[in-house]
């Protein structure tokens, strides 16, 4: 990575039985992405909260990805078709209340599409790279204040 | 006295001599002639209630209060509530989250001209179609029928933030809520803010620190609005207590409209309707 370029954090939540396995996919073949990405495994992407995604923001991260089983694939029947719900919304009060909505990024991946992820990691690290920071980034990340 | 006051007075009177209720919640006139809630216990007391333009919180919020059996043995006390025809969906939307029980609430509607925040009629009582509660037990109604006001509601105002670059919004949004003081009135004043341990003030998980700063304040409200989608009766009541007049309706009807245009439902219209964030169609796919 080059020093001079803005390098984003992006948390990206995987849900287990699809993205995850897209991911892992992508790294057994050896596809290349960028390394900005920290993954964090979930159930279902029924289960990340959209306040996750605002608490991620809150502690640094300048974008999040949340990924999950194609619509009709969800191990849990029905755990992406309300994430689909809330992800609709809370993309609208993000970008009302001035930041981009680009910064979240939901998305379908299943477990055969390793190349796919990977490209939309690529794809979404430059369009968070040309945004900049985050704005509304607290100073002290929050596990720093709790140790100290 | 006015005939709508004659009639909430007469109303709780009845329900309170006939033990119907133990208390009614109410408007009454405090020292300084500020109209303020009023708890009413006695049927004599029925007389200290008021209503005006003025009225213009929510008491619905108060029914939380009244969920539980004070101790064992004691019955869940029944209560009747004075609303306005926004107050009234909040009653609909605590019934369909299975907070109140139709059978522990008498619901006493009153026929709403608008209500004055600071002696103005309120923004959104200016295009209000609905001057009649969809829910009541007694209905409170004026010799004169109100007159709905042609204009309908276009979120104009919303319309304008967001035509704005994300700059100059979140300029808008750093400003308003730098004034914000974490008072957390807006909380409290919200009938539909009724978490057990609000997400601003759990430690474990830790959410957000106490801290008055930009992050925290932002976390703060977004996550409130957020926890309102679908669920606003856009009563504004958060905005009335808001100390530091911070423009919180304008995040609730941004809201309220995308609610509306993408799932076509106006929260509190009924206890049956499924709000949208509690259901999903499996044929749609939105905007991501």
């Amino acid at each position: 990575m080059s020093e001079n370029v803005f390098q984003p954090k992006i948390v990206a939540f995987l849900c287990n039985w699809c993205s995850y396995a897209g991911a892992d996919l992508a790294g057994t073949s050896r596809t290349q992405y960028p390394p900005n990405v920290r993954i964090i495994r979930v159930p279902c992407s029924g289960r990340v909260d959209p306040l996750f995604a605002l608490k991620a923001f809150q502690d640094g991260a300048d974008g999040v990805m949340v990924l999950g089983c194609h619509p009709g694939d969800c191990h849990y029947q029905q755990g992406n078709y309300f994430a689909q719900r809330r992800y609709a919304l809370m993309h609208r009060l993000l970008e009302f209340t001035g930041v981009e909505s680009e910064r979240l990024f939901v998305d379908w991946i299943s477990a055969s599409e390793g190349k796919k992820f990977a490209q939309v990691v690529t794809d979404f690290t430059e369009r968070v790279r040309a945004l900049g920071p985050v704005p509304i980034k607290r100073q002290t990340p929050a596990l720093q204040e709790v140790s100290a | 006295m006015s005939a709508l006051e004659e009639q909430i007075r007469s109303a709780a009177r009845q329900y309170l001599e006939n033990g119907d209720v133990s208390v009614v919640i109410g408007y009454e006139r405090g020292p300084k002639g500020k109209v303020r809630p009023a708890f009413v216990h006695q049927a004599d007391d029925a007389e200290r209630l008021v209503w005006s333009p003025e009225c213009n919180l929510n008491l619905v919020t108060y029914l939380h209060n009244y969920k539980h059996s004070p101790r064992r043995g004691v019955p869940v006390p029944r209560v009747a509530v004075v609303v306005r025809p926004c107050d009234a969906r909040a009653v609909n939307l605590l019934l369909h989250e299975q907070q109140i029980k139709r059978e522990n609430v008498k619901v006493i509607g009153v026929t709403c001209a608008g209500s004055e925040v600071d002696g103005e009629l309120r923004q959104a009582c200016t295009v209000c179609q609905e001057r009649v509660p969809v829910i009541y037990d007694v209905l409170v109604e004026p010799e004169q029928p109100v007159e709905v006001p042609e204009a309908q509601d276009d979120y104009g105002d919303v319309a304008e933030m967001e035509s704005w670059t994300p700059g100059e919004r979140l300029e808008y949004w750093a400003k308003e809520f730098d004034r914000c003081i974490r008072c957390y009135a807006c909380r409290q004043a919200c009938p539909g803010c009724y978490c057990f341990e609000c997400v601003a003030e759990q430690v474990f998980p830790h959410w957000t620190s106490i801290a008055l700063e930009l992050p925290e304040k932002y976390f703060f409200h977004v996550m409130r609005a957020f926890h309102l989608a679908g669920r606003c009766v856009g009563c504004d009541a958060c905005e009335v207590v808001c100390p530091m007049d911070i423009p919180l309706s304008k995040l609730n009807r941004m809201l309220a409209k995308e609610v509306e245009a993408l799932f076509g439902y106006h929260t509190g219209d009924d206890p049956e309707t499924l709000p949208p964030l509690a259901t999903f169609s499996p044929e749609e796919r939105l905007r991501l």
